[in-house]
């Protein structure tokens, strides 16, 4: 149900947004002296990295670059970078990680965590303000097999995290207590949430998990003062609704139809976009219940921030059999395109391609494997991909995929897009499940060759989607991208190394070993009293680093 | 138990077993009482049939298709279980019903039928070894044993470590797989057992096998049983496209029948 608001609203909003963005960009150096104690409010965000001091948002910024302008670590003197604190958080994830990003305004770091544990932490000395903790119900479907986090979105004093038992709270971010707390959807018949919540103006939008059950996904936005809903984005049409053709004619189908929208998306307050990934359709490997398309499963949805209505959508794995969500963080960048300026969202895909899209209009611009894919020759001129192997002509990328949700960044300066590639090997069974709610419904099974695999960090040119370097892992990784204005790219593998690459040309220049794989997470760097940090989650650790003193 | 009934037969609903399902009702009232102790479907090989389909949907994503697991998540190799000493139905019954506490494997609320049949299935997966008597001079194999063996396998109290240790190999491995394994000990090198060559500027030519390694560094246990790490930076060279470090015995060198006294003698061990 779309609540459609008041054109007055949506001009009051104009003026609030433009004035607070010229009067800071005017006067850059009062923005941390205008902080007080009643936290960021939307325009704060909206500046993204202007205040060094603050990490406000799961990217940094809207645009999901994560890619910072802090400069004191650089090529030269990061080899030095030692760790300065580790906070242990003593709530493990199994088979999965520690895949948060924390947030820091007025050196206090706010950071979830598994089995929705939550904190806040003295970003110089790494002790814990407080812990939340929340009584999760023993028959969790989703959210027990991933009782994972991506991290808390933030407004004023108000945090707000998302749930196992698919909620989504409000909390006091001075004591950890919990200012409201709604229902996005019935945990039991297999929904959860694990994304970090996105704030904009007035709203904070976040979506679930779920795909591998008999769910239907959304994207929804609550009112961050009373987690009133405003608006849901239904990933899987409604019968009669546009891209119902694309599925059978049955209702059932279609409610049932997958379509997690479980990561985070991205924001364009110009054009007033959110930008965010649909996963798999439902069930994930068997096909033949559900002929067609299956929109808007495994595609990149452009959503009005007012109304939530679908302004465009890409589909990057029509008809998905291997489990391909298109949960990635989109990057909003403005490039030179062929000569011409031009607004790109670019993806890095499970599927195994590297994609640009005009984020205007979602015109496909660009496709081009970046893996050793035998999924699809090539995409065509209309954006649709040439499938060669279904899976029954050998092996494919696994349902992890090429890579996954773990963020990527992007360095504008250099045209680079740096991603986390995984090569493997897996051949797909399917089988007609059976749909039962609370279940899992995979429909099928996967063969992983266990012998082969590996991973690589890969920087790619968004002009043509080539290679430009790689710095290769032993195994298949799961670990996120960050990338600073120093020149520099901080990665994460499978191994447990958290490393320094020089980002023009990937010579590794640091590594420190957390002793636990990093899955999932992408650092982030912040200044506190004139020292640039870089944090990063392994294990049950968060790490600080910094230069020696 | 109308409730059960009505999940169960959904979803083996490919098998349509309708008669089959009320066999197995019958079955459940009357073990009711023994619920718990003793699996009440142990001797119908359809409930292995049936836990095998609820195992693909359930458990495979994590554990596998074929229930060999999957190293890179953790997830353990459910076939050798059975191996682990004070293994028993009851305890598997349990993991699968309560989860286990502190990891990613949950409780999981099916009926009492369900479980079992998946505890079927993995007793029909179950790698169980050697079912063939074990006819040789055990007395024999052991002085073999100690005499060919011992340097790098254990099998007992003492030997080395370089290779697989032996204790209860008959239990896990059939005797095709283990003859296999001394005729032809490179055609399968098994996670931690890959070997390598490695050379530094001080210590040239290293063999060994590969236990741990990440982008920076190597975790070996050299072919004199040394651990030793390295850093791949120093390396000048590392060959990792080499046989075993097993040699192979050939039948000129081992006949069958000392190999059969071998097996044996591990059969002893068990």
């Amino acid at each position: 149900m779309n609540q459609i608001r008041s054109s007055h609203q949506i001009l009051r909003r104009m003026v609030k947004k433009s004035s607070a963005l010229a009067f800071f960009l005017l006067f850059p150096a009062l923005a941390a002296v205008a902080q007080d104690d009643s936290g960021p409010d939307y325009t704060d965000i909206l500046q993204g990295f202007a205040d060094p001091s603050r990490w406000l948002t799961y990217s940094g910024d809207y645009s999901g670059k994560r890619h910072s302008p802090l400069t004191q670590i650089n090529t030269e003197n990061v080899a030095s970078l030692r760790p300065v604190w580790t906070f242990q958080t003593g709530t493990t994830t199994r088979g999965r990680g520690f895949e948060t990003t924390p947030l820091i305004d007025d050196g206090v770091l706010y950071v979830t965590g598994s089995n929705n544990y939550a904190w806040a932490i003295d970003a110089k000395t790494g002790r814990r303000f407080w812990q939340y903790r929340r009584n999760l119900p023993d028959d969790l479907t989703y959210g027990a097999s991933a009782p994972v986090n991506r991290g808390f979105g933030m407004l004023g004093n108000s945090l707000f995290m998302v749930t196992l038992d698919a909620h989504l709270l409000a909390f006091d971010r001075r004591n950890g207590e919990i200012l409201w707390d709604v229902e996005l959807a019935d945990y039991r018949v297999g929904y959860a949430s694990t994304g970090a919540p996105l704030v904009v103006d007035g709203m904070v939008i976040t979506g679930v998990s779920g795909g591998e059950y008999a769910t239907r996904g959304f994207i929804d936005a609550y009112d961050p003062a009373t987690g009133e809903r405003l608006w849901r984005f239904n990933t899987i049409p409604g019968p009669g609704e546009l891209g119902s053709e694309t599925w059978p004619d049955d209702p059932e189908i279609l409610a049932r139809g997958g379509g997690g929208t479980w990561m985070n998306g991205s924001y364009d307050p110009e054009l007033n976009l959110i930008y965010w990934g649909v996963g798999n359709p439902n069930p994930d490997y068997y096909g033949d219940s559900r002929p067609g398309d299956n929109l808007y499963s495994n595609s990149l949805v452009a959503l009005d921030a007012d109304t939530g209505e679908l302004q465009w959508h890409y589909q990057f794995t029509p008809h998905d059999l291997n489990d391909w969500d298109s949960n990635h963080m989109p990057v909003l960048a403005d490039i030179q395109w062929q000569g011409e300026p031009r607004k790109v969202v670019m993806v890095g895909n499970r599927n195994g391609f590297f994609y640009v899209l005009d984020r205007v209009s979602g015109e496909f611009l660009l496709g081009k494997p970046f893996t050793a894919t035998t999924w699809a020759r090539e995409i065509g001129e209309d954006g649709r991909p040439i499938v060669l192997n279904d899976g029954s002509k050998g092996c494919l990328p696994d349902p992890w995929g090429s890579t996954n949700f773990m963020p990527p960044s992007f360095y504008p300066e250099l045209g680079l897009f740096y991603l986390t590639a995984r090569e493997t090997c897996a051949t797909f069974v399917p089988e007609e499940p059976s749909l039962v709610p609370g279940q899992s419904s995979f429909g099928g099974v996967v063969f992983i060759d266990p012998e082969q695999g590996s991973g690589a960090l890969r920087a790619l040119d968004v002009q043509t989607g080539e290679l430009r370097w790689e710095f290769t892992y032993p195994s298949p990784t799961f670990g996120g991208v960050l990338s600073t204005a120093a020149g520099l790219v901080f990665a994460g593998d499978h191994e447990g190394n958290f490393m320094a690459f020089d980002a023009v040309n990937g010579e590794n220049l640091w590594h420190y070993q957390t002793g636990s794989r990093i899955w999932g997470a992408g650092a982030m760097t912040h200044m506190l009293d004139g020292r640039q940090y870089v944090l990063i989650p392994s294990g049950t650790t968060l790490t600080a680093f910094a230069l020696p003193d | 138990m109308s409730t059960k009934s009505i999940s169960y037969q959904g979803r083996i609903s490919p098998l349509q077993p309708a008669l089959f399902f009320a066999a197995f009702a019958v079955f459940l009232i009357a073990s009711t009482a023994l619920a718990q102790q003793t699996n009440p479907l142990a001797s119908d090989p359809r409930a292995a049939r049936a836990g095998g389909v609820i195992f693909r949907g359930q458990c495979a994503t994590c554990h596998g298709a074929d229930a060999k697991g999957i190293s890179s998540i953790e997830a353990p190799d459910l076939t050798l279980m059975w191996t682990q000493p004070g293994m028993t139905e009851n305890r598997v019954f349990t993991r699968i019903q309560a989860g286990i506490p502190g990891s990613i494997m949950p409780p999981h609320d099916f009926p009492d039928t369900e479980i079992w049949m998946l505890v079927s299935y993995l007793r029909s997966v179950a790698v169980t070894g050697s079912t063939r008597e074990f006819t040789g001079d055990s007395e024999n194999g052991g002085r073999l044993f100690t005499a060919h063996c011992i340097e790098c396998h254990r099998a007992g109290i003492s030997g080395g470590s370089l290779g697989p240790n032996l204790e209860r190999i008959t239990q896990r491995r059939s005797q095709a797989a283990l003859r296999s394994s001394v005729r032809e000990p490179s055609s399968s090198i098994g996670r931690g057992y890959k070997p390598i060559i490695l050379s530094t500027s001080s210590t040239p030519g290293v063999s060994g096998i590969i236990k741990g390694e990440d982008a920076f560094s190597i975790q070996i246990l050299d072919s004199s049983q040394r651990l030793r790490g390295f850093a791949k930076s120093e390396l000048l060279s590392s060959d990792r496209d080499i046989d075993s470090l097993m040699p192979a015995f050939l039948e000129g060198q081992l006949g069958d029948s000392q190999l059969d006294d071998i097996l044996s003698y591990l059969h002893q061990q068990r």
